[in-house]
């Protein structure tokens, strides 16, 4: 591949969420000056702490510059490439021999380009021929994505543009905490509101967002879905739902209705713990509304139960007859910078691009021909994340990993068992462009170029392809993910399929694969995006516009309707008990992001974010004699984090709530429960039992 | 393949069928050949929505939880309108009229229970049927035929003060008839209240247009008026109400006659262990209001969830060692306009009991707490709806109370009250999005920023979700007027509050509630 020049002023988007704020990136690495970009839609010019500083990490002094490999005496030291490709290409082709193409398996990130997600799906199949395929995206957008593939025939996480926000009466944001995790998004919601607009928060934790909104609702962890359900027996008792919309444009009302009437609302408030009154008005609000959303963020979606939380909020929201109308619907809030596209073009265990099943014949041969591979050749599909790490090492037979923009070490539930597996494999190399935790375990590091020296394609959480544009080549010795697995596969004698001239070339040869796909992007071009700030997909033809608003006539179903599915919520895979009395919920703040590999570097965002600060509301702390900014541990059955208390009345006083982002004794992750959603495999982040020992 | 084994259900009701309803989510259509026997004609429906019916709140097709479709599709055989007649258990078999005759290898009894009617003179007409215009209040039809009834009824007396009475009374008021309540009991629901709580409600349901009468003990119906079919209510101290309805809401009694003939040990209900078998034949179970676990009935819809799912465990393999060991019971009140929510204990049992206790007459407000040991052994909450879910979790739970009880009565919002930016300290952060804080905004005013803009541009406040923009603004005004005027303070009071501000010169802008007293986000 060819290096682009180095650009003054380049229009690009943040590395970090979804919400991919337009930016434009101006002088020289060591000292990059960050501006909004004004031009782009989305963010209007708008970025957090996080964007501002996004630039930092290019030239930070910790950045990695060449490949390191273990040596003899167990440290890790610089290599030339040669040296750490052929290291890698060796082991990958002795443990195949030995144990099969299974044996070696790829986990992959919600961060990368659309190219490069693509990308290592074909090499995952056509490369090193293994089943064993996943990324963090599954703890992410899995069971959003589960739930808008049964209900409404597909999964784009907003099926309208983020504007439509604006002009809706009544937005009910379910377990979401956007003014946290993409503050820019939050002009919308301001907007709405001046508009008249009524915004309700359903969530354990009073956030930022749910001191925004003009309703709180404080529900108990995991019991999303009987709030979903408790609402909708309040719309058919009070007859608001709508029976034309439903008659003309959806199937299996009747089962969902009659579960609805198991629902009442003395039980939903005993279950919930949100008031009566509460519901009562929420339902009214939705009810009478002309104009209404339902979004869903991660406290749904990552339990054990995320895919029928979903699906019960789906079911409000089509008995309300608000999905397809203008200013209405339904929406997930994707979370990672690419967890739309990345989950989107073959990264996932069970998928080919374009939203396609690997197990289904037709799919493969569509995908086989483009890549002009003999379809019997390609696996099928292979573990879910979780289960994929859970059976790294000789017992679960996956020998091997490759890990490319994520670490797992830090992100990933239950993260003593997390880190036993990895030290168990015979060979790990990892991709970053910093020594991350999950880095400083593996036998080769490669070291990979940042967003702003990279081109490619991200779809940001409307659906929206974007151009993520280079400002800088690569520093001397580092390469793109793109020119690593090319020559990957080369060393593993599979040049043939993986030559490109650009990563345009890459996408281009995406656009084949997913034609005739759900996520359809065939009519999609770099000069097209370029041209009208994104292209939203499906865009199944060069001269289709692309398509902002999905459902407004039919949903891409066998039989044209939206589908509801009855619900009957169950209790957390762990409950407390007198061991373990308190809940734990995880999540994130607003300065640092994800395993903080980047954002832990950044000596602005580490002032704003230094350690983890577990919330406890005061009447728990006042039990167990903590005062605001004590230290404590936190204790559950899988393992114990260190973490400092804020006391606050923002946290019910049965839940402590910690964020993510920190490694080693500080990790909430030590302490999540990997109990999976059955279709999702979602693990269950968001509730789990702990309880609290002082200093 | 394994044989299936014949699972025969006695009862299609609340308890019967969420118990065939969690055994199948566990897999037991693939384990049993169910059969069960509904009496009543048609699929399961929830019976805790009948107030709700009768109020015109709920259609009373959406009550239904389970339609015949339903049962046809899971393969289960249901006899539905049809009352099992016999239990021979010597030839482990069931039998009921019409000659129909099914044999179990397990049987579960769910008779549930009805309405107890009091020795009332006139009830019956000479054939022994329910006098017309006299009703109990128990199956959807009973509410049909009260809803058709009370369409031409003018005035209606309701039996018995306790909470079916109530909310039956609150339903006939929706539908304008001249509702009294005539009850036993010297307070109003006197089995769940304490006097004073029964007082303070009996004050609330006379303000919604209710009339009660207590100390009053039924004594027989008076003959017919002018073509009605009932004139009136006679009481035993002599007074006497007319009417043109009847409502006996006295209770109810458990059906055990099937299970005491078949030779079933049988007390007040059908004596059941912690497995929830029968205590003299472990292939027959018994579950829900029928049933009598270590002495106690069960009438609320909670334990008996918990026993059919407890039971469900247990035959399908999940969890056959799965046990009930009794349920902590609340209740709300479901009459529209009245907050009222009760669990465990209405009074103190033991000297070492605490009671904490919150009365409000005027409002109508009554909070009462009862604490053994440490934990919530009951609860009143009259009148204040948001304080119930909190103290309902905490004994559902059984959970360690907070050291001061006033937190559990008295909740907090949780929420930041209206701050006032010029009490802010200056370390405070007032941008989220960009870690900004008072004193940075204030310093960047003090360089020369004299507008909202500059001072956004030079600090970040205000560049991500802009929420924190009304505060920023109000702060450089606030800088503003200071650099404007060296007068001296003076104090005044805005929104309610007292802050302290400097005294303005003439020409500068007037300080405002919107850009001084704003939220905090």
């Amino acid at each position: 591949m060819v290096s682009t020049p180095f650009q003054h002023d380049t229009a690009t988007h943040c590395p970090y969420c979804a919400f991919q704020c337009g930016m434009r990136l101006s002088g020289p690495r060591e000292s990059v000056v960050v501006d909004g970009d004004e031009a782009f839609p989305v963010n209007k010019g708008a970025l957090c702490i996080k964007g501002w500083t996004s630039a930092a990490p290019l030239a930070h002094p910790e950045r990695l510059l060449n490949p390191l490999v273990r040596n003899a005496a167990g440290d890790l030291v610089p290599a030339t490439w040669d040296e750490a490709l052929a290291r890698v290409a060796e082991a990958f082709k002795s443990i195949r021999t030995d144990y099969g193409a299974d044996a070696v398996g790829i986990f992959g990130g919600g961060s990368l380009t659309n190219e490069k997600s693509y990308l290592l799906g074909k090499f995952a199949r056509v490369a090193l021929g293994t089943a064993n395929i996943d990324y963090n995206g599954r703890f992410c957008m899995s069971s959003a994505a589960a739930a808008g593939i049964r209900a409404l025939g597909i999964d784009r996480g907003m099926p309208f543009p983020l504007e439509d926000i604006a002009s809706a009466e009544v937005v009910l944001l379910a377990g979401s905490n956007v003014a946290e995790t993409m503050p820019p998004i939050m002009q919308y919601f301001e907007a709405q509101r001046a508009n008249g607009g009524v915004l309700v928060v359903s969530d354990p934790r009073r956030t930022a967002t749910a001191a925004a909104a003009d309703l709180h609702l404080r529900l108990t962890p995991g019991t999303d879905a009987v709030l979903a359900n408790g609402l909708l027996h309040l719309l058919i008792r009070d007859d608001l739902i709508d029976h034309d919309y439903i008659q003309e444009r959806t199937e299996g009302f009747e089962r969902v209705r009659q579960i609805a009437a198991t629902y009442w609302p003395e039980r939903v408030e005993r279950i919930t713990g949100i008031p009566e009154a509460e519901l009562l008005q929420t339902a009214r609000l939705l009810g009478r509304a002309n104009t209404a959303m339902i979004l869903t963020g991660r406290g749904a979606e990552q339990q054990a139960q995320g895919v029928t939380n979903v699906l019960s909020f789906i079911n409000l929201a089509l008995a309300l007859g608000k999905v397809g109308r203008p200013n209405s619907g339904f929406g997930c809030l994707t979370g990672q910078g690419n967890g739309q596209g990345g989950r989107e073009h073959g990264q996932k265990a069970d998928q080919l691009p374009g939203y396609r099943l690997i197990a289904d014949p037709a799919a493969r041969q569509h995908v086989a021909a483009v890549w002009d591979f003999p379809e019997e050749e390609l696996p099928g599909p292979g573990k879910s994340a979780y289960e994929l790490l859970d059976s790294l090492g000789p017992e679960g037979g996956i020998r091997s990993l490759l890990v490319l923009g994520s670490n797992v070490v830090v992100s990933a539930p239950h993260g003593n068992n997390i880190r036993e597996r990895l030290e168990s494999l015979d060979f790990l190399v990892v991709s970053d462009f910093f020594l991350s935790e999950t880095a400083l375990l593996a036998d080769v590091v490669l070291p990979s170029a940042q967003w702003a020296e990279e081109e490619g394609t991200i779809t940001n959480l409307e659906g929206r392809v974007i151009r993520r544009r280079r400002a800088f080549a690569p520093p001397e010795g580092v390469l793109t993910d793109l020119e690593l697995l090319e020559q990957l596969a080369a060393r593993l004698g599979r040049e043939r399929w993986f030559t490109y001239a650009s990563p345009e070339a890459v996408f281009d040869e995406l656009r084949a694969a997913s034609a005739g796909g759900a996520a359809d992007y065939s009519g999609i071009t770099y000069e097209k995006i370029e041209a009208g700030q994104g292209v939203f997909w499906p865009c199944p033809s060069v001269d289709h516009p692309g398509t902002p608003r999905l459902f407004a006539e039919s949903f891409p179903t066998p039989s044209g309707r939206a589908r509801f599915h009855p619900v009957l919520h169950r209790s957390p895979a762990e409950e407390p008990d007198e061991d373990f009395p308190l809940y734990l919920t995880t999540g994130r703040v607003l300065a640092q992001y994800q395993s903080g590999t980047q954002t832990r570097r950044i000596g602005e965002l580490e002032d704003m974010a230094s350690e983890p600060l577990a919330e406890i509301n005061p009447t728990t702390a006042e039990r167990y004699g903590l005062a605001d900014g004590d230290m404590l541990t936190l204790e559950t059955r899988r393992g114990a984090a260190r973490v400092r208390a804020l006391v606050t009345e923002n946290i019910r006083p049965d839940t402590v709530f910690a964020p993510f982002h920190w490694p080693n004794e500080q990790s909430a992750n030590l302490l999540t429960n990997p109990a999976l959603d059955p279709t999702s495999r979602m693990p269950e982040f968001k509730v789990c039992a702990v309880r609290i020992v002082k200093d | 393949m394994l044989k299936k084994e014949r699972l025969v259900v006695i009862g299609n009701g609340m308890a019967g069928a969420r118990f065939v309803e969690e055994l199948v989510a566990r897999g037991g259509a693939e384990m049993y050949d169910i059969v069960m026997f509904g009496e009543e004609p048609h699929g399961n429906y929830n019976r805790i929505l009948l107030s709700s019916v009768l109020a015109g709140c709920h259609k009373p097709e959406d009550t239904l939880i389970n339609e015949l479709s339903w049962y046809e599709e899971q393969g289960i055989k249901l006899y539905s309108g049809v009352k099992a007649g016999w239990i021979d258990r010597m030839g482990a078999s069931v039998y009921a009229a019409g000659g129909i005759s099914e044999s179990y290898d397990k049987l579960v009894i769910a008779t549930g229970s009805t309405p107890f009617l009091p020795p009332i003179g006139n009830m019956y007409d000479e054939d022994g049927f329910m006098r017309d215009g006299v009703f109990s209040f128990r199956t959807l039809e009973d509410c049909q035929a009260m809803i058709d009834h009370a369409a031409s009824a003018r005035r209606v007396v309701v039996v018995g003060g306790g909470l079916l009475g109530l909310e039956a009374a609150r339903g006939l008021l929706e539908r304008g008839l001249e509702v009294h309540i005539a009850h036993l009991g010297d307070y109003l629901m006197n089995s769940q209240l304490d006097a004073p709580a029964g007082a303070m409600l009996k004050q609330t349901l006379e303000g919604l247009g209710l009339n009660i009468h207590l100390d009053k003990l039924a004594e027989s119906i008076t003959p017919p008026f002018a073509g009605a079919p009932v004139g009136g209510l006679k009481f035993k101290d002599g007074e006497e109400l007319e009417c043109d309805m009847i409502v006996v809401a006295a209770g109810v009694r458990p059906n055990i006659d099937l299970a005491k003939q078949s030779g079933l040990h049988v007390q007040h209900g059908i004596v059941v262990q912690d497995d929830l078998s029968c205590r003299n034949d472990r292939n027959v179970y018994a579950i829900g209001e029928c049933a009598q676990h270590r002495g106690k009935l069960f009438g609320l819809v909670a334990p008996l969830w918990e026993q059919a799912r407890i039971l469900a465990e247990q035959l399908s393999g999940e969890n056959p060692e799965a046990s009930f060991r009794g349920v902590r019971v609340s209740t709300k009140l479901k009459v529209l306009g009245v907050d009222l929510a009760v669990m465990g204990d209405k009074d103190l049992q033991t000297d070492e009991d605490e009671q904490v206790h919150y009365s409000e007459p005027a409002r109508g407000v009554y909070k009462k707490l009862i604490i053994r040991n440490g934990r919530l052994a009951g609860a009143i909450l009259l009148g204040d709806g948001l304080t119930t879910p909190g103290v309902l979790q905490a004994f559902d739970r059984s959970e360690l109370l907070p050291d001061n009880r006033a937190s559990l009565l008295f909740p907090g919002t949780g929420g930041a009250a209206q701050i006032d930016v010029a009490d802010l300290p200056e370390t405070a952060q007032v941008c989220n999005c960009n870690g900004v804080t008072k004193g940075r905004i204030i310093q960047a005013c003090q360089d020369g920023n004299g507008t909202l803009e500059a001072v956004c541009k030079a600090t970040r406040a205000g560049t991500g979700c802009g929420a924190c923009k009304p505060q920023v603004k109000a702060i450089v005004t606030f800088e503003a007027n200071q650099a404007a005027s060296q007068a001296a303070t003076v104090i005044s009071v805005i929104g309610g509050k007292k802050v302290a501000f400097p005294a303005i010169a003439d020409e500068a802008p007037a300080r405002t509630p919107e850009n001084v007293a704003v939220g905090r986000s």
